[in-house]
């Protein structure tokens, strides 16, 4: 309880203390991962209409690999990703091992079958007569797209926050692509890792509020808009 | 004149199977046509067809042009408008839900604004312009449904059983006023129905599908008054069946004649087994045999009250003529006058040209399904 108390205590001293490794690392993990989670939207959702929209040989493959790609370990997609950007792998040339680039592609791939999937079963919850009526206006194919992803927005917030709080929250991608170098690619969790191997519980529950207060700031901003789309006047 | 729509052999597959198989379908400029039918007929699916939201087999031209592509198709799209069971608003207000729908019509600046404003104002629900969906009662949110039709004037509106999800007075409220606007703008209109009432209060012309087949065509009065099936008479709510056979009496005279012998003059008829149908508006009853020569009516036969029904402020009443049924309705004012209770008998004097006859089994006007080999698919 006194280990808790002090990390607490400790937190707030280095947040209103303005210690820079701290803030470094903090800014570091959202110059991962809201990156990430905005390429993840631009991918997923666009192709998750696709997916709803059309039938195609094979559909059924595509939507079950994507639900199961919301389940792959983010570990496991961190060693892949390592394997292609190894120094000697097919990608080594791009040199982007222990880059912050390099841990956003891992973490694009991480979040974005989160995304494709929940904004898929958004599009098929809604009535298909939603798609006769906007086809019916004269739409075209890609307006009807941006009609019906206006009409989901909300089920599409969600499954932003339900992937961010995935991506900001792993350690094993983080570790394994970007190899937790202090001052380039330590983000607040693979330094919550370091410091708990220390032996600097303190130090790591201070890491740990702040990663929480983080993640807690960034859905609350995320949930407001969700709510205002959804208020009804 | 050239028909704003028309398909032939306009055939919908789904699978195996021809879910529609119409020969011949056209819609007249200024025309209300109604297409009325059964659930699982095809009505929805035709109307979806003709509005180019399905692909289907065959020849259909808008505006007498052919549509071939799906370039065309959005184009018929455009210049027309739908409107469904349920209303499909966006997720926006009641303007911004109008506005969408100008905006992809190809309208844009000040003119989307005039015509939402005046769609809305048409409508009645001006005063609902910033509601959002959700703040909307069924009956408001099919107005802003409607609304959002008329507001780029279509040349055609597509109405697919625009009433069916509302409460009785809302449907009567709504029915009223979108009478009135079509009235005075004259607009081309194709509304699918099940509702027989509906249809006989709306249509210029109806059209009679089953099975995905037009059974019946013509005007309201051709369809609802002369039925062409039993199946028609039957959904359109004609009571009186008698079974018998019309036959040829001297002189050109018809006549139906039941199995016990006991006959009706009829106006027209092939001569062989039928059905008489006989409306309960065009009997009139007496409580003492007339003299022949004092009528017109060709037909006076005894007849024994079986039932008096109370409807609103008329009276139907249920008789029985040589163990067929048959009914008359009078106003509750005739019916006291005459003091009519069960048992009681009378006379029931019916025109010849009442007695409708319906061949027996009889289905008129059928589309036949088309080789679709040698069809295009729009």
């Amino acid at each position: 309880m006194h280990l808790i108390w002090n990390g607490i205590v400790q937190a707030f001293e280095l947040l209103i203390h303005g210690n820079p490794l701290v803030y470094s690392i903090a800014l570091r993990s959202l110059q991962v991962s809201v990156p990430s989670i905005l390429i993840a939207l631009a991918i997923g959702v666009p192709f998750a209409t696709l997916v709803a929209l059309t039938r195609f040989r094979g559909r059924h493959l595509v939507i079950t690999l994507i639900n199961t790609g919301m389940a792959w370990p983010p570990v496991v997609i961190g060693l892949i990703v390592a394997l292609f950007l190894w120094r000697s792998g097919p990608l080594g040339f791009l040199d982007l091992i222990y880059t912050v680039r390099g841990m956003i592609i891992a973490q694009v791939l991480i979040a974005t079958p989160i995304v494709t999937g929940l904004s898929l079963a958004a599009l098929q919850q809604l009535d298909p007569g939603y798609r006769l009526q906007i086809l019916s206006f004269g739409a075209g194919r890609a307006r009807l797209m941006l009609l019906l992803v206006r009409e989901i927005r909300v089920p599409i917030l969600a499954a932003s926050m339900a992937a961010f709080g995935r991506i900001i929250a792993e350690v094993g991608a983080a570790t394994i692509v970007g190899g937790n170098i202090q001052g380039q690619t330590q983000v607040l969790t693979t330094a919550i890792v370091q410091r708990t191997n220390m032996g600097d519980f303190a130090g790591a529950i201070a890491l740990g509020v702040i990663l929480l207060l983080l993640a807690f700031a960034t859905n609350l901003v995320m949930t407001t808009v969700q709510q205002r789309s959804f208020w009804v006047v | 004149m050239t028909p704003i729509l028309e398909a032939r052999n306009l055939v919908v597959r789904r699978g195996r199977k021809d879910i529609v198989s119409v020969e011949r379908f056209a819609v007249e400029s200024g025309e209300v046509r109604v297409v009325i039918g059964p659930n699982g007929a095809g009505k929805s699916t035709l109307l979806r067809a003709l509005n180019g939201l399905y692909p289907a087999r065959g020849e259909l031209r808008f505006e007498g042009d052919l549509v071939r592509s799906e370039r065309d198709r959005r184009r018929l799209r455009r210049r027309t408008a739908a409107v469904f069971q349920q209303p499909f608003l966006l997720a926006t207000t009641v303007r911004g839900n109008v506005e969408a729908a100008l905006h992809r019509r190809g309208f844009d600046g000040a003119e989307v604004h005039e015509r939402t404003a005046a769609a809305l104002d048409l409508l009645g629900i001006a005063d609902l312009a910033e509601r959002r969906r959700d703040g909307l009662s069924g009956g408001e949110a099919q107005r802003v449904s409607i609304a959002r039709a008329l507001a780029g004037d279509p040349v055609v509106v597509f109405l697919d059983e625009p009433m069916a999800a509302l409460d009785p007075p809302t449907r009567r409220g709504l029915l009223e006023d979108v009478q009135r606007i079509f009235a005075a703008a004259g607009t081309t209109v194709l509304w699918v129905t099940h509702d027989r009432e509906e249809a006989a209060a709306v249509a210029d012309t109806v059209t009679f599908l089953a099975d995905g087949r037009v059974v019946q065509d013509g005007s309201r009065g051709d369809v609802f008054n002369r039925p062409a099936s039993e199946e028609v008479a039957e959904y359109l709510g004609v009571d009186v069946w008698l079974t018998g056979e019309v036959v040829e009496g001297p002189g050109d005279a018809l006549r139906f004649v039941l199995p016990d012998g006991a006959a009706l003059a009829c106006g027209e008829g092939a001569p062989g087994p039928a059905f008489a149908v006989v409306h309960p508006e065009d009997v009139t009853l007496l409580r003492a045999q007339p003299d022949a020569e004092s009528l017109s009516a060709r037909n006076v036969v005894p007849v024994v009250v079986a039932e008096v029904r109370a409807r609103g402020r008329l009276r139907l009443i249920v008789l029985r003529w040589h163990g067929q049924p048959l009914q008359a309705l009078v106003t509750r004012a005739a019916a006291d006058d005459l003091d009519l209770a069960a048992g009681d008998e009378l006379y029931a004097a019916i025109k010849a040209v009442a007695v409708q006859i319906v061949p027996r089994a009889a289905r008129l006007g059928a589309g036949s399904p088309v080789d679709p080999a040698g069809e295009r698919e729009w």
